[in-house]
């Protein structure tokens, strides 16, 4: 190993800034020192024909954010964009002072009544959600904050738009690597912790529909897909009501109207929800929890609709053409009468 | 806030309205255990479209009623105005020696 030597970058500009002066004192005390630009190496031939390949300046699962990363508050907010993008039906509720014992029994409550749709939707073959589905309590403005990056930040161009690609024989590597710098103000990010997502989220002058529900104590429940099936089994749970969704029956389930059960229910209240980025009352919610089938009923319902009006609108054009076409007999079934005619005439 | 004399509370509110927060934030400082030590809380939710003020409904346990406007009011100001006929019943309570 060669002998380290320390360089001193005060002392190299004093010399660059009084080489013209005659007394110049000796700045650098070390020989290599002053000779260091002469022995700069040329750089290689294949780095002065083409260009370097792009480095990728941080962790890729782990872009630069706005916010320092490791506090809590920023995971919350990753987190909470991350259940607003993957959910399509949230609940929202208010819950005032519910004790943990209270919180903890509604929970457990809620998991039983969702299995119990899981197994009526294994019996059917349908895909099941029940561990999905929970009642969440979240920080209420660090939540409204990641529902305005949600609504707002929309990025248009992929960062990886630039970039070589990988099979260009040019590039010496096949990864294909964005080319933005470690700097969080770099606009070209477009994960929801980027600072331009922060500005843009920041812009007041953009109001959200949830505004109002927005502060206060919120929990939410959150569905991976809209199915009113479930739907029902948390509203039943959380918010029964008496027509549309009751709540279990004593003898059915005995748990439930446990004190612990009943007395935080009283405590917890919907306020709406947010239906595939639309948001509803508490009466829309009910509409959306009655919906038969689903997502899968209604599709199931318009398929029938449409194959109808294809089967009148077939036979409405087939009426026609069918018409035109006896007409068209008709009429040559005349003309060749009428040709015979004269023919037999004649005989 | 004093909530020991509070025996009736009832509050209608419309969610979708930013005037309703104080509503919400009042039901939200009632202690966990006011309703199994016999306060009744009615909140009444109203539907998205209803321009209905936010009406807060208190009755107090020497009978007194008080009813009040919340959309015009912030929080601190529902506080002041449930917390004076508290404290009259504070001092009352307490003069006559427990």
């Amino acid at each position: 190993m060669p002998p380290r030597i320390r360089v001193r970058p005060r002392a190299l500009c004093i010399r660059c800034l009084e080489s013209t002066t005659p007394f110049s004192r000796p700045a650098a005390s070390y020989a290599s020192v002053a000779t260091a630009s002469a022995t700069t190496p040329a750089p290689p031939i294949h780095q002065t024909i083409r260009s370097a390949p792009p480095i990728l300046r941080y962790p890729p699962t782990q872009p630069p954010s706005h916010k320092p990363p490791e506090v809590r508050k920023t995971q919350l907010h990753r987190q909470y964009q991350s259940l607003l993008r993957s959910s399509p039906l949230i609940l929202i509720f208010q819950h005032n002072n519910v004790k943990a014992v209270e919180l903890m029994s509604i929970r457990r409550e809620l998991a039983v009544a969702l299995r119990k749709v899981d197994a009526d939707r294994l019996k059917s073959g349908q895909d099941t959600l029940a561990e999905d589905i929970r009642l969440q309590i979240i920080q209420t403005n660090i939540f409204a904050s990641a529902l305005r990056v949600v609504e707002f930040f929309n990025p248009e161009e992929g960062t990886l738009d630039h970039t070589p690609h990988p099979t260009d024989p040019r590039t010496s590597t096949s990864a294909q690597i964005p080319q933005t710098s470690n700097d969080a103000a770099d606009e070209r990010f477009k994960h929801g912790l980027s600072r331009r997502a922060y500005e843009v989220a920041n812009n007041r002058k953009l109001k959200l529909e949830l505004e109002p529900i927005l502060s206060g104590p919120l929990a939410v429940v959150a569905f991976p897909s809209v199915t009113p099936q479930y739907l029902k089994a948390v509203m039943s749970i959380l918010s029964p009501s008496k027509g549309d969704f009751p709540a279990p029956t004593r003898r059915a389930n005995p748990d439930y109207y446990e004190p612990s059960v009943q007395q935080g229910l009283q405590k917890l209240m919907l306020l709406g929800a947010r239906v595939e980025g639309k948001v509803f009352d508490v009466e829309g919610t009910k509409w959306v929890g009655g919906i038969d089938g689903g997502v899968d009923g209604l599709q199931a319902q318009l398929v029938h609709m449409l194959q109808g009006v294809g089967g009148s609108l077939t036979s409405a054009l087939e009426g026609a053409s069918k018409s035109l076409y006896f007409t068209v007999e008709g009429r040559r079934m005349d003309l060749e009468e009428k040709e015979k005619g004269p023919e037999e005439k004649k005989e | 806030m004093l909530t020991r004399f509070l025996t009736d509370v009832r509050i209608t509110f419309n969610p979708f309205s930013a005037r309703s927060k104080s509503a919400r934030l009042f039901l939200s400082l009632i202690p966990p255990n006011a309703r199994t030590e016999g306060m009744k809380v009615e909140a009444k939710m109203l539907p998205r479209t209803s321009q209905e003020p936010a009406n807060l409904a208190v009755k107090f346990k020497d009978g007194k009623e008080m009813n009040l406007d919340l959309s015009k009011m912030r929080i601190t100001d529902v506080m002041e105005e449930v917390d004076r006929h508290s404290r009259t019943l504070a001092r009352k309570e307490e003069l006559l020696g427990n």
